[in-house]
């Protein structure tokens, strides 16, 4: 049987029709608040995206669907877009059920909005009982509730090339002093001494510098009382900071804000920069091979008499108040917890991490058990600039840093511009 | 609807043939009357475009009125977005930055785009590679445009490596972490990509051209400039109006290629409006007033076209 091709208003009026079924059923949807619909995989969106850490990542979610219960779906985005888009995560009706993140005050920002979920029934379970209690207070909110599990930590220093460090015939500096004399000789071999890749999409990494400037000189306490708007970046104490930069500015690679910190850290593997202050995660894009050879040291000492802090960033997961799969939610971070998952990251990132589970192995070699002996030297720990103030301090941070580094002499005006900036942010 | 739409064939022609009969006072009456199938092709889009256009760029001006950070409740300011403007140094940085790239953006993206025109108008052999050539950038992404260019700014990268081969090694650069530089650095992409459609455009219109006029024209002794001056130009008038608003409208629309390549940076030497508004909305997470720079990149928008518009149509006239 053949049907007859409809006729011209026949088709106009059904184009119509199907036209407003559409835009009907788009409202609807659009305008629903109910929670996601329960059952299926739990969502863990995650911004490792790096090569080694999204394979890690794959891994461990693979061996979860193994345990038998719950199953996981992982979702890796970029850690840009993955960083503007958390609040829209996190609000909307229909959020992601689980999320890399950071613990702190970045978590603080969101739990005192009641979008986290409280886990805290977590905390009392075998797997995170033996957590440390600094790690404890770090992930409970200001309302005293845990919502946060951490799974690894990493630490900050300034690393190179052991290969390259004998070539050149020096050795690892303690103090500033040293740190200078250091510079000095690089620049005397034709190598630009500190890589720094504040360049591209990466202007961020020089707040490391203002961070260990300001740790070493104001000491720990001050930074975070700083960051928290208890003091002004245009105080003595913060231009004092400066100050020490400039004195190792001239040892900077000239290209420190072109290149992103990815191509820095090439430059580093290949001997045109000397030495680069950053944290482990560089090391999930070098090559294997290359890691054996990588040594760093401490941030040198500049004023004896201020307690040594290290930058100890903890990552982990939480979860949004809004998602419909508590139960299967709360048995993946459980999983997550576990020493043996957070091996199977380990495993398969570039182990240059460590894992937060005291039972958990880190990967062993000679360049962890040297950052995890920072780690436990330290008199103080501090997360990053981000994670000690929040997200929305960061963009003032960097143009104020990376104006710093093309024009010094301005630094007045810099800091000036910094607090008015910031000011903004902690005003709201 | 189908019903009400396809109705009795038989009694509507029936119908027609008494309105013919009739006087003409009903007969007009009847046929002003709008099908309603044409009704719901105009009604279903407007709702649709109501919904997720109107609809969003008036909560986005009232947005603009709040302090919000995007997770907490909008709290109502009333103009201190608008009043805080007044006072924003970066704010104003992006205002002639973004002035400088519609004169700059703008004027060499006409110019060049009617020079290619004029040059690739003809149907010569070959000539149709290279309107290809010219036009292929816009087919690109401008994304992964910016991803090839940022590669030649490089510190080593084709443009240095260019340089130095010519032995003009003493002008290398970087080029995007520049404050002198990186807005004029960024503008050559956004060009690259913009002349091949200028140019498309002018082309249509110059095909448009009665060649009647050059003939006269020539048989009267005019010359190419002449011809280029009287003819050429007011031929082109109706696509130079369009060509404005295409310009006017990308220019204030440009962020995919600055945030590509300097994210307004270094030290908002790149900073455009749409890149000041990302960056306060998205970064800085005030969407308050990110919402307030949307408004004012609109009004922009809008009053320089309908200012343009305007003034042709009285022209016209």
């Amino acid at each position: 049987m053949t049907t007859p091709p409809p006729g011209r208003r026949q088709f106009l009026a059904g184009t119509g029709a199907v036209g407003a079924a559409a835009l009907l059923s788009g409202c609807v949807t659009s305008g629903s608040t109910g929670k996601s619909e329960s059952g299926g995989d739990v969502t863990l969106q995650s911004n490792l995206s790096a090569p080694q850490a999204k394979t890690a990542m794959q891994k461990v979610v693979e061996d979860f669907g193994k345990q038998g219960g719950a199953k996981a779906k992982l979702n890796t985005v970029a850690a840009e877009t993955f960083r503007t888009q958390l609040p829209t995560y996190l609000t909307s009706a229909n959020p992601p059920d689980l999320y890399t993140w950071y613990p702190g005050s970045v978590a603080e920002s969101y739990a005192s909005k009641d979008l986290l979920l409280d886990v805290s029934d977590l905390w009392t379970k075998p797997e995170l009982t033996g957590y440390s209690d600094a790690l404890s207070k770090l992930c409970t909110s200001a309302a005293g509730k845990k919502v946060f599990v951490p799974t690894t930590y990493y630490w900050w220093g300034v690393f190179y090339r052991k290969s390259n460090f004998a070539k050149w015939g020096v050795d690892e500096p303690k103090t500033w002093d040293e740190f200078l004399d250091l510079c000095d000789t690089l620049k005397g071999k034709g190598v630009a001494p500190i890589g720094l890749g504040a360049g591209g999409n990466t202007p961020w990494v020089a707040s490391s510098w203002f961070d260990y400037l300001n740790i070493r000189i104001n000491g720990a306490a001050y930074h975070r009382e700083l960051l928290a708007g208890k003091h002004r970046f245009d105080d003595p104490e913060v231009r004092k900071v400066f100050d020490r930069w400039g004195e190792a500015l001239p040892y900077f690679d000239p290209n420190s804000t072109a290149l992103p910190f990815q191509d820095a850290t090439t430059a580093l593997l290949q001997g045109r920069t000397g030495m680069m202050l950053i944290g482990t995660f560089f090391a999930d894009s070098v090559p294997k091979e290359q890691v054996e050879d990588l040594d760093f040291f401490r941030f040198p000492v500049i004023d004896p008499k201020v307690p040594v802090a290290e930058e100890a960033p903890t990552d982990g997961y939480f979860a949004s108040a809004r998602t419909s799969r508590e139960t299967e939610v709360k048995e993946l971070m459980r999983y997550l917890a576990t020493a043996e998952s957070q091996e199977i990251y380990l495993k398969h990132s570039s182990g240059t991490a460590l894992p937060t589970h005291p039972d958990a192995k880190d990967s062993g070699t000679a360049l962890v058990k040297k950052g995890r002996a920072l780690i436990e030297g330290a008199a103080e720990l501090t997360q990053y600039f981000n994670r000690d103030s929040s997200d929305a301090l960061q963009p003032p941070a960097d143009a104020a840093l990376t104006r710093f580094l093309a024009k010094p002499k301005e630094i007045g005006s810099i800091l000036t511009t910094w607090q008015r900036e910031s000011q903004k942010i902690w005003g709201r | 609807m189908a019903a009400v739409v396809t109705g009795n064939p038989v009694a509507g022609e029936e119908r027609e043939r008494r309105t013919a009969k009739e006087d003409n006072g009903p007969r007009r009456k009847r046929s002003t009357r709008v099908p309603p199938v044409v009704l719901a092709f105009v009604l279903v889009p407007l709702l649709a475009e109501a919904f997720w256009v109107f609809w969003p760029a008036v909560q986005g001006f009232y947005l603009s009125l709040t302090e919000w950070d995007g997770v907490s409740a909008p709290r109502f300011i009333g103009l201190g977005n608008f009043r805080e403007m007044l006072h924003d140094d970066i704010f104003r940085t992006a205002v002639l930055d973004t002035v400088l790239w519609l004169l700059l953006f703008g004027g060499l993206s006409a110019l060049l785009g009617l020079g290619a025109a004029l040059l690739l108008q003809q149907e010569r052999r070959g000539v149709g590679f290279y309107r290809a050539a010219l036009f292929l950038p816009v087919v690109f992404s401008l994304v992964a445009t910016a991803l090839v260019w940022q590669a030649m700014y490089q510190p080593d990268g084709l443009i240095n490596q260019a340089l130095e081969s010519v032995g003009l090694g003493s002008l290398t650069h970087a080029w995007l972490a520049d404050q002198d530089t990186a807005l004029y650095a960024v503008i050559v992409p956004a060009l690259w990509r913009q002349i091949g459609y200028v140019m498309i455009l002018y082309i249509a219109g110059l095909k448009g051209i009665d060649p009647v006029l050059y003939e006269a024209s020539k048989v009267d002794g005019a010359s190419r400039w002449q011809r280029f001056r009287h003819i050429t130009l007011p031929q082109l008038r109706s696509v130079n109006a369009v060509v404005l608003s295409v310009i006017v409208i990308d220019s204030l629309r440009s962020f995919d290629v600055v945030w590509a390549l300097t994210r307004g940076g270094p030290y908002h030497s790149s900073e455009l409006l749409s890149t000041y508004m990302y960056s306060t909305a998205f970064q800085s997470l005030r969407l308050g007033y990110g919402s307030a720079l949307a408004v004012v990149i609109f009004v922009l928008a809008f009053g320089v076209i309908a200012s343009y518009l305007v003034r042709a149509f009285r022209e016209a006239d």
